[in-house]
């Protein structure tokens, strides 16, 4: 089975990432769910893909630490989170994130703690390619 | 010898991916960076972020020991 972190250049299922969290344990109740994915437009320029570089083990060791202090913070039965580096043409997926716990309120807060987290915390950076030019990425707040 | 990484927005700057830095007695985090300075001065101006041995960093006085691998970052844009 895929793990429950993952760093990876393919794209992910969706499908696949929620099947594995609903077969982690039947006392889930609600799901939430995030998906980043790559806008085709930022900061007035047309984006056509974006390029992402990462200091990979760290950028896993911290995701599988975020993925921990979530379930303990929020008492969830499981997460899952999924990241993709290298280049995503604008529309496709770049991240996807699920948590599950016994009530709704608990995952969509989970959820939310968890891509804020991530952007703080995992040593990943994106540059935008655009007809004018590429930009490394200036995070938002 | 100390392993220093730079990834994005900072390995763009410096136009490496990596550098080696000999070690001396007293080597500190924040003396490193010193010496990266000299040599990278604007991409030293974008690390913000350090980790050591794959765990943050933000306390320039850490003393370094020897074969640890650096990384000097830019603020993060994952996600």
């Amino acid at each position: 089975m895929k793990a429950a972190v993952s760093i990876q250049q393919e794209d992910f299922s969706q499908d696949e990432e929620i099947a594995a969290l609903k077969g982690s344990s039947k006392r889930i109740g609600g799901i939430a769910t995030f998906l980043g994915c790559a806008r085709d437009f930022s900061e007035g320029r047309e984006v056509t893909e974006i390029s992402f570089d990462a200091y990979g083990s760290m950028a896993l060791s911290e995701l599988k630490k975020l993925r921990s202090e979530a379930i303990e913070k929020f008492g969830l039965l499981d997460a899952r989170i999924v990241h993709r580096i290298g280049t995503v043409k604008s529309g496709e997926n770049i991240v996807f994130i699920t948590a599950g716990a016994e009530h709704r309120a608990a995952a969509l807060e989970a959820c939310r703690w968890l891509i804020d987290e991530l952007k703080q915390r995992v040593p990943i950076w994106k540059k935008e390619i655009t007809p004018q030019g590429d930009s490394w990425v200036t995070p938002h707040p | 010898m100390i392993k220093v990484l730079f990834f994005g927005p900072i390995a763009a700057a410096t136009g490496e991916r990596d550098v080696s830095v000999a070690h001396v007695p007293g080597l500190t985090l924040g003396s490193l960076k010193e010496v990266l300075a000299a040599q990278y001065p604007e991409a030293m101006r974008l690390a913000t972020m350090m980790a050591v041995n794959g765990e943050h960093v933000r306390d320039l006085s850490l003393p370094l020991a020897d074969n640890s691998e650096v990384a000097f970052m830019a603020r993060f844009s994952g996600g």
